[in-house]
């Protein structure tokens, strides 16, 4: 008797030992790898970008950060002579032309800045010259994303890419 | 006698020319020359792109930008020797001029007027450029990539 019940309390152990591991086994590298993504602080990056003078363009034109980074991006209007607005919109790959145009559709009662649009990455609002404005974002999936002044006109000749590096 | 006056106007002429050569040859800020005529001409890509999408009300904006513009030429020559210096400022004005004229003709909505208009400005600011040596000019039209002029579907950066 005594030797039957101590046989089942020892499967009974193997049972819950075998569960045991199994789910520790699941566990532990689930566990420790939520815990490594949280953990892990974001890589801080400072860019910084301008207009290249009076001239419709940026300088630099092509930017580049890792992917998951927390930037914070640095515009410059560095003009001198003309009254003239500009500010740095990041697009998704593919949609410059759309955002650009969706901009001018929207007018100057919407700062020439479409507001809401999911094919913005991130953008600082506009500013004048000798002025500086920035934004914070964290940096997409690798690849290379198009960046470009939305004030009308502008898009065609000042923009840029980002390319956004793997870690 | 006339053989004397016309021998006069002819080395006139030439002293003109060549002062003018001597002088754009050796500007003191060429740098500052070549940004400011790729303003003009910058502005007047945008001009062109205006019309093309047939936005006049935004003709007289691009005018104003252009007029703004024309200070970086002006303070890029306000050392140069007086005689070239009038020669620029002057042809400026006519420019000037011709760009006013395009925001003028905007308030029309005709595009065959604005597009004339348009045309003179080109012909202003070349001869404008050609007060400079060739590596500083920024001729009308040039300044922007190529798929962009002359009203151009825009091919714009979506790589």
């Amino acid at each position: 008797m005594m030797k039957g019940r101590a046989l089942k309390i020892a499967v009974a152990a193997q049972r819950v030992s075998r569960r045991t591991v199994l789910l520790a086994a699941l566990a532990v590298p689930f566990g420790y790898s939520l815990t490594a993504v949280s953990a892990a602080p974001k890589k801080q990056v400072r860019l910084s970008i301008s207009s290249d003078g009076d001239l419709l363009a940026f300088k630099p034109d092509q930017l580049t950060c890792p992917t998951g980074a927390a930037v914070h991006l640095t515009f410059s209007h560095t003009g001198k002579y003309i009254t003239q607005d500009h500010n740095w919109v990041l697009t998704v790959p593919g949609a410059a032309e759309a955002v650009a145009q969706a901009a001018m559709a929207g007018g100057e009662n919407s700062g020439w800045a479409p507001r809401g649009d999911k094919r913005i990455l991130a953008a600082t609002p506009h500013c004048g010259k000798g002025r500086h404005v920035s934004v914070d974002f964290v940096a997409p999936a690798p690849g290379d994303y198009p960046f470009l002044c939305t004030t009308p006109g502008h898009g065609a000749v000042m923009h840029g890419i980002l390319h956004v590096t793997p870690n | 006698m006339l053989r004397t006056l016309s021998s006069l106007a002819l080395t006139g002429l030439l002293a003109t020319f060549v002062a003018t050569a001597t002088l754009a040859a050796d500007l003191q800020s060429p740098d500052m020359v070549k940004i400011g005529l790729h303003i003009l001409a910058g502005v007047y890509g945008d001009m062109d792109r205006k019309l093309a999408a047939a936005q006049y009300d935004r003709l007289p904006h691009e005018n104003q930008e252009f007029q703004e513009g024309s200070g970086a030429l002006r303070d890029a020559v306000a050392h140069e020797p007086t005689a070239f210096k009038s020669k620029v400022e002057a042809t400026l004005a006519d420019t000037l001029a011709a760009a006013q004229k395009v925001a003028d003709t905007s308030k029309s909505h005709d595009k065959t007027q604005v597009s004339a208009a348009l045309a003179a400005l080109a012909t202003s600011m070349k001869t404008l450029n050609a007060l400079f040596p060739a590596p500083l000019r920024a001729e009308p039209g040039t300044v922007d990539p190529p798929w962009m002029q002359h009203g151009g579907k825009a091919q714009p950066p979506n790589k």
